[in-house]
């Protein structure tokens, strides 16, 4: 079997990768979004729950979230299949990094404009829809970014749980070829490729979005 | 005796003629002026004096040996020389102290108590001695050039190059700057100082060169270059900086800015109805 | 919960160890990581352009692929080559060349915000390239960097508990053992969680301490 063999033969896993990887950062955005938004309410007991909570998903580990959240939690009657509990372990972990992000992205929209806003007589549903998240989402991309290729590069896991992705091909055709310096070699290749293709297709998005003077 | 030779200075780059054949002397303590116009090459032109730009052609002799050549201990000559930059360049993590304490450790291999008590001094002799242990963050523009200088004085340098000495200050602290000029002229130290600082040129007192499109137009004292009988193109660069000049600075009376033009057709510079 | 704590009261040696290997692991990759981070970073730096493309190919490299590919190539890989190497020192080689090339990116960002005159000034005062970068560069770099730097010990400390994955007999495969033995899977990894979360406690203490201790007047600091 050629290199170029094994590359193929691993593809198959590809599509569960960015599944898991799309589903993760989706989940991550709007746990993340939801934050900010909250933290922004004002309420000193929210600030605190919400400080507690970015506290404790940035400090445990992805791999033991995950655990609890597919082994462990069954001990309590809970049952969760492979992809949500990747959802609820690593998205969630990604939603506690997104809300620092977003938070600064809010904080850096001009009150001001907010204030006009007000002034003119805008609901505050419609001043967050209309001025400030198209504004923040606009700040927040090389944050963004940055989050979401951490959930790329976190996205192996999955294997642990089941879920077929790359990572699971690999160790499967490693055990039965005995090629795995290559196997794995191909794999790195892969998840770069994956990795280059995701940051270049958001920066060209953000590209096209582009606000002149609003970020440059 | 001449200390420094500069002959037929060229550079080029990307294509423009940025030194066109800059020659002049310098004779062991004199300070010297070079005047012109922005973007006349006059900074370009200090940086080939020590090697930090590569000149295409011409020689510069520096204490009696041609710096130029292939087999020069660059190191060894920008000791030798003293740089006081434009923005002072004070390592922002180092005291003021330690900025001008950091050459002689790591240069001059001096133990650091010899090294603190010269850097001391050098500080006392810029009047910074108070401030030897604040950072260049706490320090005012004028307070970092004096540290700068102290800085390129330590190392007891053949000379001192002055690169836009007046340009990140305001006014007021200009006047400082020549003060400072004139003490160290009087302590015999050879400088070299570049400027489109007007008031600076003539103030400094030493001879003065205008420098424009890479050449050197004229040389001479103060009156002869600011006389009636100068240069047209001087006379141009003139206005121009006397516009930008009397736009920025409140004018007082006693400063001296109008006296050798009463010929001048545009109207005397420094009179009320301007 | 109470008879699983009992439980691991009772094979706490085990248990100890796993926190020993943690901690060890943990510490000596923020060490090896920092070291190797210098060392890039000076490569990319310094030096003609080819090295500095390269220096930048492995940064990207290291920075756009997962640990565990890194790690599973050494560990289960490898042996069918030839050399088998022990659990932690994969670990180590793995983590470091991963680390160092985040580390290396970080003081670069930092190098982008330093004031370049200080650098010709130091060129100016006849300093070689090697003083230049130990006496103006690096001490500005690093701590400019403190934020980045103190985040990514965090992160390994977190990330040592990928080594499980490849049988390095640290905290969380202790904890997966009692879980396993117990069948109390969910106050195994709770416990695991809420231990992790103490360590992580410590180091954010000891991170706002340097950044306090290291921050200069007037210095604006890299985020």
């Amino acid at each position: 079997m050629s290199f170029l063999q094994i590359l193929l033969q691993l593809t198959g896993g590809v599509g569960y990768t960015i599944m898991v990887t799309v589903a993760c950062s989706l989940t991550g955005v709007v746990v993340g979004l939801g934050v900010a938004m909250l933290s922004r309410l004002g309420a000193s007991w929210l600030s605190a729950v919400l400080g507690a909570f970015t506290f404790i998903f940035r400090a445990v580990p992805v791999l033991v979230l995950l655990f609890i959240v597919f082994f462990g939690l069954p001990n309590a009657g809970l049952r969760v299949p492979p992809l949500v509990a990747m959802m609820l372990s690593l998205g969630v972990i990604a939603g506690a990094y997104l809300a620092e992000v977003f938070r600064g992205a809010f904080d850096s929209v001009d009150a001001s404009e907010v204030l006009a806003a007000e002034a003119m007589g805008l609901s505050r549903f419609q001043i967050l829809r209309l001025i400030e998240i198209p504004q923040m989402l606009r700040f927040a991309v090389p944050g963004m970014i940055n989050e979401f290729t951490t959930v790329l590069k976190y996205s192996p896991f999955a294997y642990t749980v089941g879920i077929p992705d790359v990572m699971k091909e690999a160790m499967s055709l490693s055990a039965t070829t005995l090629r795995g310096v290559e196997i794995y070699l191909a794999v790195g290749i892969i998840y770069f490729l994956i990795y280059k293709l995701l940051v270049t297709g958001v920066w060209a998005l953000e590209k096209r979005t582009r606000i002149p003077g609003l970020t440059g | 005796m001449t200390l420094l030779s500069v002959q037929d200075l060229k550079l080029e780059y990307d294509g423009r003629t940025i030194l066109d054949g800059v020659s002049f002397d310098l004779a062991q303590g004199e300070l010297k002026v070079i005047m012109g116009p922005s973007g006349s090459g006059k900074s370009t032109l200090l940086r080939c004096l020590n090697r930090l730009t590569m000149p295409n052609g011409g020689r510069v002799v520096f204490e009696g040996r041609d710096v130029l050549g292939p087999d020069v201990d660059e190191r060894a000559l920008r000791q030798r020389i003293g740089f006081v930059f434009q923005n002072f360049a004070l390592y922002r993590h180092l005291t003021a102290l330690q900025n001008v304490t950091l050459a002689l450790r790591h240069l001059r291999r001096m133990p650091a108590a010899e090294a603190d008590e010269r850097a001391l001094r050098q500080l006392a002799r810029m009047d910074m001695q108070a401030h030897a242990h604040k950072y260049p963050a706490q320090l005012s523009g004028g307070q970092k050039q004096r540290v700068a200088i102290a800085r390129a004085l330590a190392m007891d340098p053949a000379v001192l190059f002055f690169d836009e000495p007046t340009s990140a200050l305001d006014p007021l602290m200009s006047r400082e700057v020549v003060n400072i000029l004139h003490q160290l002229r009087d302590e015999r130290v050879s400088m070299l100082c570049v400027t489109h600082d007007l008031y600076l040129a003539r103030a400094a007192g030493g001879r003065v060169m205008f420098l424009d499109q890479g050449r050197i137009h004229a040389e001479g004292e103060v009156d002869e270059l600011f006389g009636p009988n100068a240069d047209p193109r001087i006379r141009a660069f003139f206005h121009q900086e006397l516009q930008q000049a009397q736009a920025a600075q409140p004018i007082s009376p006693a400063q001296p800015m109008d006296g050798a033009q009463p010929v001048d057709p545009s109207g005397p510079a420094g009179s009320p109805e301007r | 919960m109470i008879s699983f704590l009992a439980q691991m009261l009772e094979y706490w040696p085990q248990v100890l160890s796993g926190l020993g290997n943690t901690l060890l692991l943990a510490a000596v990759i923020s060490v090896t990581g920092l070291v190797g981070g210098v060392v890039v970073f000076y490569l990319a730096i310094s030096g003609g352009p080819l090295r500095r493309r390269l220096t930048e190919g492995y940064i990207s490299f290291f920075i756009g692929t997962p640990l565990i590919v890194l790690l599973f190539l050494m560990y289960y890989g490898l042996p069918q080559w030839g050399p088998k190497l022990t659990p932690f020192t994969v670990a180590v080689i793995g983590f470091t060349l991963n680390v160092a090339a985040y580390n290396a990116r970080y003081l670069m960002t930092a190098f982008r915000g330093l004031d370049p005159d200080e650098l010709q000034a130091a060129r100016a005062q006849g300093f070689s390239d090697i003083q230049i970068f130990q006496l103006v560069i690096l001490p500005q770099v690093m701590r400019l960097s403190v934020p980045a730097l103190t985040n990514q010990v965090i992160l390994n400390l977190k990330d040592s508990s990928i080594a499980f994955l490849i049988q390095y007999a640290e905290f969380f495969a202790q904890m997966q053992d009692l879980a396993i033995r117990s069948f109390r899977f969910l106050d195994a990894y709770l416990v695991a969680g809420a231990v992790y979360l103490a360590l992580v406690s410590v180091v954010v203490v000891a991170a706002r301490w340097l950044e306090r201790r290291y921050v200069l007047p007037g210095v604006r600091r890299a985020r």
